[in-house]
């Protein structure tokens, strides 16, 4: 069973991933940003367990706090262009981050070995979960707490005004100005937000691997994080993980004895699933018909 | 009716024929590593020496257990795409099957994550991770072993090897007094080597170090790199990267007329990816390696692992090599190779290979070290008319 606790703490990681891109795309905007919240989350995670001796919880938390404040700081310049100018400096800003744990070494004297980030050699024996006794099936809990508590704030939000605030934003930019609505503030919140998750995932995610480097988050991961909500579908949060179970579940996990076959079923099947389902895999048809056949009626989908 | 009697005898016998193949005892062997991208020759040649040194061990009767009877080996190998979350998905995979130890990985940024979630010592109640021993045959960073007290390597060791090359230079090429480095930064095993074993060991020996150029895995335009190689006019240039980069720079080189007196090579570049991609502009790069084959054993490995559409390197015949230490570490701890005591194998598979001292190799006997790293005997090669030539041996 521990592999199979250990594949779903990887879709735990990579739900959060999602979701953190899922916030900014309600809004209208594609971030390739959140693969450098994600590295920021990690690292500063892992450094506040391994040297400062943190227990993990309040690091997550800091990892969150850090994410939602470099997130909000990049989201006023950043949110000052549009489409494919923001796509890019949203990838500007990935890479940048990328490149500076890359350079970033911070390492002091734990016995006789040498603890903390080492540049491009990454951060080596961030062990808080067998250090402490932790089983597989535990860390799984764990992760997925935090998981489903991330959804029910998103799945909370979406019912909101703030939720309809966001998909106005995103419907119709003109449309939502002239009702009042201040585009600015709404896009840094959803990217703030989006940070605060995508660093909370790479905290986890940092203690998941043991091991973090500069090359676990670049422009493929950044890739991920924005394809889980679009194959998804944006109409709810479950949509991004329904994407991840597809992706790493079966397309990463299920195919690995295919060899070579693999790597060209993941790119045709990718495009397949979006050809089938160009509205994701669970557009609001798709809520409404699953919302009828457990509970009866059609009333109340978004 | 005799006709009839004769049918059923024979179906009989073809089913109890199947029934005691059936009950034959095997044992699963796991390899894992990347058997797609740029790095995937390592995997794939890594899984045809051990299906090959596994054939040639059922062959010869199998693995004794202790009670008395011969089990075949089973391999099964898996692709982590030399990416960390993959590798460590693949060890849980693997723990949780009746496997009793895992060969790999491939790539030293795989091995390092992937040693951390294995219990650091073991026999370490509070520590939950994961027990299962892992026999390292290609991931070559320096120092990974000492992650876990379940990781094992195989694999030569580079800082001996390079102190070793420039140390032969000084008296070969008395005249070359200055060097430059080439490194493909973003790969574990390569950055390290240059950083932490070529500098050290060239500014050891006396050479002066002129600068050095950084480029990406998956780069391939390299002008820039090699135009700062040339502004620096060293004597030797050691090029600390993997057969795809490294022929993207030694063809660089030739385009803009770099000549150094000595080009020195990665252990893993001296591979057969390397002849294939740059045979012409490779011609005189020296590389240290653990494999070559230069004696009838080694010849046979090669031969061997070729009927299995793999080539034999220096990480390849690594796994070949860990085929036959397992084999003897298995019949020397006496495994019962029972599905119900597997975790029990397991453990004694960790212990005898941590009571090793010396292990047969293909170029002689290794040594085994407290850290559970390997001391291998090496050679010098040299390419040569798109071969490698066994140039100089050092032990």
């Amino acid at each position: 069973m521990d592999f199979y606790f250990g594949l779903a703490q990887l879709i735990g990681v990579h739900t959060l991933l999602g979701l953190s891109a899922y916030v900014v795309l309600l809004t209208g905007q594609v971030s390739l940003a959140q693969a450098g919240f994600f590295a920021i989350g990690a690292y500063v995670a892992a450094m506040l367990t391994v040297l400062a001796g943190w227990h993990l919880v309040p690091a997550l938390g800091a990892a969150a706090l850090t994410g939602a404040t470099t997130a909000c700081a990049v989201g006023f310049p950043a949110l000052r262009v549009k489409g494919l100018m923001l796509v890019i400096a949203t990838l500007a800003f990935g890479e940048g981050v990328r490149l500076f744990f890359f350079n970033f070494d911070y390492q002091i004297a734990r016995g006789d070995v040498k603890v903390g980030p080492l540049g491009g050699e990454g951060f080596r024996q961030i062990r808080f979960f067998p250090e402490n006794g932790w089983t597989t099936l535990e860390v799984m809990l764990f992760i997925w707490i935090f998981v489903l508590l991330v959804m029910a704030l998103l799945w909370w939000l979406d019912r909101s005004r703030y939720g309809a605030v966001l998909r106005a934003v995103g419907e119709d930019e003109l449309a939502a100005q002239s009702a009042g609505i201040n585009l600015t503030a709404v896009k840094v919140s959803a990217i703030t937000l989006g940070g605060a998750i995508a660093a909370l995932g790479g905290g986890l995610y940092a203690h998941y691997a043991t091991h973090i480097e500069h090359l676990s988050f670049g422009i493929l991961l950044a890739t991920f994080a924005i394809a889980y909500p679009i194959v998804g579908g944006l109409a709810s949060v479950f949509g991004t993980l329904a994407a991840v179970l597809f992706v790493q579940g079966f397309l990463v996990e299920g195919l690995r004895d295919l060899g070579d076959w693999r790597n060209l079923l993941f790119g045709a099947l990718i495009v397949l699933a979006m050809n089938l389902r160009p509205r994701g895999f669970l557009d609001a048809g798709n809520l409404r018909a699953i919302k009828r056949l457990f509970w009866g009626g059609g009333r109340g989908a978004p | 009716m005799k006709k009839i009697a004769l049918a059923i005898a024979l179906a009989f016998a073809a089913g109890a024929a199947s029934t005691a193949q059936a009950q034959e005892k095997s044992i699963r062997i796991s390899g894992f590593g990347a058997k797609s991208g740029v790095v995937r020759s390592f995997g794939i040649n890594g899984e045809a020496a051990m299906l090959a040194a596994a054939d040639q061990i059922n062959k010869a009767g199998g693995v004794k257990l202790a009670d008395g009877s011969k089990a075949r080996i089973v391999v099964d190998y898996y692709d982590d795409r030399c990416t960390a979350e993959e590798g460590i998905s693949v060890i849980r995979r693997i723990a949780g099957t009746d496997s009793l130890v895992a060969v790999g990985p491939t790539c030293s940024n795989v091995a390092e994550p992937l040693f951390g979630i294995l219990q650091k010592k073991v026999d370490d109640k509070g520590d939950s991770g994961l027990q299962m021993p892992v026999f390292t045959d290609v991931a070559i960073k320096v120092g990974l072993a000492r992650i876990s007290e379940w990781a094992f390597r195989n694999v030569p060791n580079e800082m001996t090897m390079y102190s070793s090359v420039f140390y032969w230079l000084r008296g070969k090429h008395p005249q070359a007094k200055t060097v430059y480095g080439g490194v493909e930064e973003d790969f574990a095993h390569s950055r390290a080597t240059w950083h932490v074993v070529m500098k050290d060991r060239a500014t050891a020996n006396n050479y002066t170090l002129l600068g050095e150029s950084k480029w990406l895995l998956n780069d391939t335009n390299f002008a820039t790199q090699v135009r700062e190689m040339k502004k620096a006019n060293a004597d030797v240039v050691a090029i600390s990267a993997h057969p795809f980069t490294t022929c993207g720079v030694l063809k660089e080189m030739q385009r803009q007329g770099v000549k150094p007196k000595v080009l020195i090579g990665l252990t893993s570049s001296s591979s057969m990816e390397t002849m294939q991609g740059c045979a012409k502009q490779a011609e005189g790069m020296i590389i240290p390696t653990s494999y070559a084959p230069v004696n009838k054993e080694a010849k046979a490995a090669s031969d061997a692992t070729a009927k299995f559409k793999g080539s034999a390197d220096l990480h390849s015949m690594a796994a070949w090599e860990n085929m036959f230490i397992l084999k003897s570490v298995m019949e020397d701890m006496k495994i019962s190779g029972a599905k119900a005591e597997v975790q029990a194998d397991r453990r004694k598979i960790r212990d005898g290979l941590a009571k090793l001292r010396t292990t047969p190799g293909l170029l002689g006997v290794n040594s085994r070290t407290e850290d559970r790293e390997a001391d291998k005997p090496y050679l010098f090669v040299q390419a040569k008319g798109g071969q490698w030539v066994v140039i100089h041996n050092p032990l």
